[in-house]
């Protein structure tokens, strides 16, 4: 017993994670890259999540796979994130700093040390089971892995399925087995994992869409679910891209989407809004356009909600260019019109008028609700349950559940779109990080980098892989033509094809293959560098070729995704890319990286909710940082605000938080304070300040910055604001409501939209829904007899914020849509303001005397072009910044080492900025926690026999790092040098390189592109 | 350094006209750092007549080479077996390259590549400007450190002529005015608090040393072997 | 959103346009290309400050002196556009082609096919 207790006053350096989806695997990659051990548990036989069932993802159409796979090969390949799959929690205890997990593991029959996840036993499999992965669109194998890519890759067998298991023979799988690696006899196993804290990502199950009988899910084989049509449009799914009906397999053209199925419904289903559909809808209307331009895609729907970054341009693009139409209508019956297997959609329009409408096919868009073992889940771990069995949090702390140490993220916390997932699974890391920082590195392993061999003097044996990227390329590509023209390329010595270049068993082979060659140069055709050259690098240094001797020919997007029209030319192409590739390759030379030291100091701009929480992220373990606010006082947008939608007081938080920064010994408040100037690079920034009244002026040195400038609330221009004092905006009325209650207030109008969803401002400002809800519940609730008027285009109270919106519904509060075309007007009055508007069930033109007539206004963000100037960073065109990646890096800028937070990244409300801040701590974290950083080796450097003391490098360094040195030559340090290759390229004497883009590196490109062109 | 800019193009196809192998030969020195003849414009050089050469449908061979220097014996001597391959070669460097390259090996025909300008200095890049004429009597100990033998145009050595308005010389460059020499002589002194220096007349200078006593010489006792 | 663009269009990375040597450019020219065209970042948008504003003397030079020896400096082009815009580097492309078809081959080409027959 003493035992146990020594050691829960140890701080442990590890964290378990259940759950291995997107948000799961960001919360592993981040403590593990911070000096944590991570354990991730997982259900099934891989990790993925949902994410890896998506054909594509909104706004930008990326390939779900791609943005994934790569994350997931970092995380098959980290050394410190130990994947447990088949793995259920039994149960925990301990607690903060250290539980004991533990952990049941179901037999999987395979044996993941000999397996090399060739896939022959599946192949041989004879049992056909239906495939979960692909919706019950096709069949797996009873001997399977999850999906093509999956991680780990090792097969599982499916007992309840298996030949043998069930009748006593077969064994085929064991038979074809190259590796001996069926285990018959595996058995349960448990295990014990001693962490410091728990990440709960288990993410949730789909509404089951067969449980509205009207739509005929299930019935109707043209009816399918949103996850189905996932699968449909999916290059690598059933019909490999082709839109067609499972039930008869004809190109559909009218197809209908029915949005809320089981979101905002609570009687059949669930009542909150599952925030994702209305997007992923707008998404599949788009790609199934694209697939086949014939498709003609209707989706009905309450109200759209499309309040993300950029979401409002995508839905109008969606009308605007893809000709997707939008019905406000709710479906009452989906029947099958005998004989043709159309359906027939009956709705009332926006009049009331019934109308039938045929569509060749039919996709329910199907929202999120928590596992029906939600409630033991939560038993197990000890967390108490909101009524909707979603964890319960605080709006202010929003990962924390109820039992200090445990956090949740992700859907699972509450229905979220992947970016936000993606942020909140930093979020976790980030607190979770905070409880251990003490134990840091404490449990990580120490690896010694592998021996690289010395190719110097060698010939070069280049070994050339060639990526169907699932259809991406092969659909238009002739691979094997690809492949034989490669092996007729000097030296050449290996040249083959894969599925997914980038898949775990792909990789692995990759080095078998790399080993048993003798390779020493690498080339793949495949994707983009940009996404997956790191990957592939890694992987060739792995087996102790130097990473530097690797290229890339990018044969998807230069070749078969523009070339589509005409196959043939885009495989001669791919063949000269490839070519080219080969040419640079024999070229290349090893390089060697360099480290150099970090400053492991933080620098947090813009003192605001976001910019606090992230200084004390940092700060909790142990991080000095710099917080520069420009106002005379921390608090922000903040300060305006009284409640948040749920109640909680946000005045009492502020105030805590602001003396809980002030009074932080690591954090050094500097207010009325500017930027003026800004050096260096990750690791090592220097940065000017003016400060004070004063102006006296400080450089600060540091190792990241996370930005977190904020936003305002829309000054509108619109309505008598400003000319008439009844006419005020929500964060004003909620002023006034907290001052002087509501007991003047017999008659309120609200509009939304102001400032937003328009014309200088596309977006959506995704708060002024729940403000105008919030506002108007509180209204009600102080003089129910006032009749409050909402005036709105779509109510956007998305997630669990429904309640609130449904709650108005039920106290009274009337709804209006109006028509951006024609909005509502509004006239002053003796004592208040007159609004005009139409209400569209009836026609007619109504009239409300309103003693406040509240704007919703939009957020705007701070005005931050000297800041963006001086960081060099990108803002959009209503000047939120750009982040490096809108899906998976949500909170990383594009240059490394600054990170982003809070309304200065989009608008947003007050516990998505705490996330975002907590994620962008974290984030920060994966370079503070280290003492040195490796740099790229891709610098310039001078051949200084050659130099002639130009000073041509010095004059044209963009960041000034060329110096003629005590010898009279150029010198260029390689940890400040950028890699631009300006100097390279200007230099006169040819005495500089840019090491990886020398010359005569880019000219045998040139040469072998061009080859035979005269 | 000497300060040379590049021929156009147009004027060295002239002199290659009919030539089958031709080496450029840069020089790492002057020209280099004007950016004239370095290594990078032999490349830019040699790459521009050998399209033109195709274009005209001729086949001509282009080599290129850029030596340290094309004033030293040493450097020159790194060409020297390859040199008879070539019925022409251009030499980027100053006119001393040029030259040199001429009586080391006078049986190949030689063309400069650039046009030598001046001795001058680098106000920043792309903008040299002259400040000495090689005249071999150095007085800037006496003008303040401006020299009047570059700086003025009729090379007066004590005081302006007539020809100086408010600063100004009366001889102009196209369009641009010129400084006149004496008069930031003057505004030198005069800030330096040696106005009265000024005053020192300047004998009769020995131009001997200057061009106009042909071609000279150098000669270090000390150094020679 | 995959966008169509001529296929004759073949990209050589770099990682800055600022290291787009005018030996490079030239070069290009002799082994045969018809055209090339620079992409960079927006102008005051560089990654790197000003590789994009040296890039276009670059372009600039090689334009004058493919002038001056007769194979035609509008075959060489510079253009500016934001990493997210898939559109318009299609549409810059197209423009790029159709420009060079106009002009017809590498006049190099015609020389050497001329000689052959």
């Amino acid at each position: 017993m003493s035992g146990l207790e020594s050691n829960q006053t140890t701080i442990r350096g590890s964290v378990m994670i259940a759950g291995g989806g997107v948000g799961g695997m960001q919360a592993a990659i981040d403590l593990a890259d911070s000096g944590f051990k991570v354990h991730m548990v997982q259900k099934d036989s891989s990790i993925g999540g949902t994410m890896v069932m998506l054909d594509k993802t909104f706004p930008t159409g990326d390939c779900s796979m791609c943005m994934i796979s790569p994350k997931m090969v970092e995380v098959g390949r980290h050394p410190d994130i130990k994947l447990h799959t088949l793995a259920e929690v039994v149960s925990i205890d301990g607690g903060p700093g250290n539980y004991r997990v533990r952990v049941k593991l179901q037999p999987r029959y395979v044996d993941a040390e000999k397996c090399t996840g060739c896939g022959i036993c599946e192949e041989k499999c004879p049992k056909k089971v239906t495939s979960e992965y692909e919706q019950g669109l096709t069949v797996r194998k009873a001997i399977y892995s999850l999906y093509p890519q999956a991680l780990p890759n090792t097969r599982a067998i499916d007992r309840d399925n298996c030949i043998y298991f069930q009748k006593g023979k077969c064994k085929a799988c064991e038979k074809f087995c190259p590796s001996d690696a069926i285990i018959w006899d595996d058995s349960e196993q448990d295990i014990e994992l001693n962490v410091g804290a728990v990440i709960l990502s288990p993410g949730l199950e789909r509404y089951d869409a067969g449980m509205r009988q009207e739509l005929g899910y299930g019935r109707w084989p043209n009816v399918v679910s949103s996850i189905q049509f996932e699968r449909i449009l999916s290059a690598s799914g059933p019909f490999m891209g082709e839109v067609m009906r499972p039930g008869d397999h004809k190109h559909p053209e009218k197809i209908a989407w029915i949005q809320c199925v089981g979101s905002r419904d609570s009687h059949n289903a669930n009542p909150w809004c599952s925030s994702v559909c209305c997007m992923y809808t707008t998404k599949q209307a788009v790609i199934a356009k694209e697939h086949d331009a014939s498709i003609q895609p209707t989706i009905f729907y309450m109200d759209i909600r499309a309040f993300g970054k950029d979401f409002d341009k995508y839905v109008n693009r969606a009308k605007e260019e893809y000709a997707v139409r939008y019905q406000r209508a709710m479906i009452s019956t989906v029947r099958e019109e005998p004989g043709t297997g159309n359906l027939i959609l009956r709705y009332a329009e926006p009049d009331g008028k019934l109308v039938d409408e045929t569509f060749d096919m039919v996709v329910l868009s199907i929202g999120f609700q928590p596992h029906k073992e939600a409630v033991a889940f939560a038993k197990t771990f000890g967390i108490e349950l909101n009524e909707h069995r979603f964890p319960k949090t605080d709006p202010f702390v929003p990962v924390e559940t109820t039992r200090p140490g445990i956090y949740a993220t992700g859907i699972y916390q509450g229905p979220k779109d992947i970016p936000e997932t993606v942020m909140q699974g930093s979020a976790v890391a980030g607190r979770a990080m905070a409880l251990l920082s003490e134990a840091r590195g404490s449990e990580t392993t120490v690896i010694e980098p592998p021996a690289i061999k010395d190719v110097k003097d060698e010939e070069p044996r280049i070994g050339v892989f060639v990526c169907h990227c699932g259809i991406n390329i092969a659909s238009v590509v002739d691979i094997e033509t690809v492949v034989n023209h490669a092996k007729t390329l000097p030296h050449v010595v290996y040249a083959g094809n894969n599925l997914f270049t980038c898949a775990q068993d792909s990789q692995e082979q990759m080095k078998a293959i790399i080993k048993e060659h003798g390779i020493n140069r690498v080339v793949v055709a495949a994707c983009s560098p940009k996404t997956h050259e790191a990957i592939f690098m890694d992987t060739i240094e792995e087996c102790g070729v130097n990473k530097y001797l690797f290229e890339m020919a990018n044969i998807r997007n230069q070749d078969s995704w523009v070339h589509s029209a005409t196959p043939e030319v885009a495989t001669a192409k791919a063949g000269e890319l490839v070519q080219g590739a080969v040419a640079r390759a024999a070229s290349l030379s090893p390089l060697d990286e360099k480290k150099i030291p970090v400053i492991q100091r933080g620098l947090v701009i813009g003192g605001g909710v976001a910019g606090m929480n992230a200084a004390l992220g940092l700060a909790d373990q142990g991080f000095e940082v710099v917080l520069v606010e420009k106002e005379a006082d921390l608090g922000g947008l903040a300060t305006r605000l009284t409640a948040t939608i749920e109640g909680a007081d946000i005045k009492t938080y502020l105030n805590d938080l602001i003396e809980k920064v002030a009074g932080h010994p690591k954090i050094q408040v500097l207010t009325d304070a500017l930027v003026t100037g800004f050096t260096g690079f990750k690791g090592n920034f220097t940065t000017e300040v003016i400060v004070g009244t004063g102006m006296y002026e400080r450089k600060i040195e540091h190792g990241v910055v996370i930005l977190a400038t904020g936003a305002n609330e829309y000054v509108p221009t619109e309505y008598l604001y400003g000319q008439n004092q009844n006419v005020m905006t929500q964060i004003e009325l909620a002023e006034r409501i907290e001052q002087s209650g509501a007991e003047d207030l017999n008659q309120v109008v609200m509009i939304q939209c102001i400032g937003s969803r328009n014309e200088g401002n596309p977006n959506c400002s995704r708060v002024c829904c729940q403000s105008a809800v919030k506002n108007a519940l509180r209204i009600k609730k102080l003089r129910p007899e006032a009749n409050v008027y909402i005036l709105y285009r779509d109510m956007r109270t998305y997630g669990l914020m429904e309640d609130y919106y449904m709650e108005a519904r039920g106290l009274g509060i009337l709804f209006f849509p109006y028509d951006p075309d024609n909005p509502p007007a509004a006239e002053s009055a003796e004592n208040g303001v007159v609004v005009s508007f139409q209400d569209q069930m009836t026609g007619r033109q109504l009239k409300v005397r309103a003693d406040v007539l509240a704007l919703s206004a939009g957020m705007t963000p701070e005005d931050t072009e000297e800041l963006a100037n001086i960081l060099k960073l990108a803002r959009n065109a209503e000047g939120f910044f750009v982040e490096a990646h809108v899906k998976l890096r949500p909170v990383d800028m594009a240059t490394e080492g600054i990170f982003i937070c809070g309304t200065a990244h989009s608008p947003k409300l007050i516990s998505e900025s705490v996330s975002q801040a907590l994620a962008a701590a974290s984030r920060a974290t994966t370079i503070l926690s280290k003492t040195q950083l490796t740099l790229s080796a891709v610098t310039a450097e001078v051949e200084q026999d050659r130099c002639a003391s130009c000073l041509i490098c010095v004059r044209s360094c963009p960041y000034g790092v060329p110096r003629i040195n005590e010898d009279g030559v150029s010198e260029i340090d390689a940890a400040l040098c950028h890699g631009c290759g300006i100097c390279a390229c200007e230099c006169p004497a040819k005495a500089i390189e840019l090491n990886w883009y020398k010359d005569d590196q880019i000219i045998c490109k040139i040469d072998a592109l061009l080859e035979g062109a005269v | 350094m000497i300060v040379a800019d590049k021929k156009p193009i147009e004027e060295i196809i002239e002199y290659l006209k009919g030539k089958q192998n031709i080496l450029i030969l840069g020089c790492n020195e002057c020209v280099t750092v004007c950016e004239a003849g370095g290594k990078k414009e032999v490349g830019v050089l040699a790459s521009a007549l050998r399209m033109y050469f195709q274009n005209q449908g001729e086949d001509v061979k282009i080599d290129e080479v850029t030596l340290e220097r094309q004033c030293d014996h040493e450097y020159l001597e790194e060409i020297r077996d390859r040199v008879d391959q070539y019925d022409a070669v251009v030499s980027l460097a100053c006119g001393v390259g040029v030259q040199f390259m001429a009586e080391k090996y006078h049986s190949t025909h030689i063309y400069p590549g650039v046009n030598t300008c001046f001795l001058g200095a680098t106000e920043e890049r792309g903008l040299w400007t002259e400040r000495c004429q090689a005249c071999g009597q150095c007085i800037l100990a006496t003008t303040g450190g401006i020299c009047p033998v570059s700086r003025c145009a009729k090379r007066l050595l004590n005081g302006p002529c007539g020809g100086s308005t408010t600063g100004k010389c009366e001889v102009k460059k196209g369009d641009e005015e010129i400084d006149c020499g004496w008069q930031l002589i003057v505004d030198r002194l005069q800030a330096l608090d040696r106005l009265d220096e000024y005053e020192t007349l300047c004998p009769v200078k020995d131009w001997s040393t200057d061009r106009a006593g042909g071609p000279r010489k150098v000669i270090r006792e000390d150094l020679k072997q | 959103m995959r966008l169509q663009y001529p296929t004759n269009i073949k990209v050589v990375r770099v990682p800055c346009t600022g290291k787009v040597d005018v030996l490079y450019i030239l070069h290009s020219f002799e082994k045969g290309a018809d055209g090339v065209y620079l992409v960079g970042c927006l102008e005051g948008g560089c990654h790197y400050n000003s590789g994009n504003l040296k890039a276009r003397k670059r372009v600039e030079q090689a334009r004058k002196i493919l002038d001056t020896i007769g194979i035609g400096g509008e075959r060489v082009r510079m253009y500016n556009l934001s990493s997210s815009d898939g559109p318009l580097f299609a549409k810059y492309a197209t423009e790029m082609d159709e420009k060079i078809r106009e002009m017809g081959p590498n006049p190099i080409k015609l020389a050497k096919k001329k000689k052959a027959a």
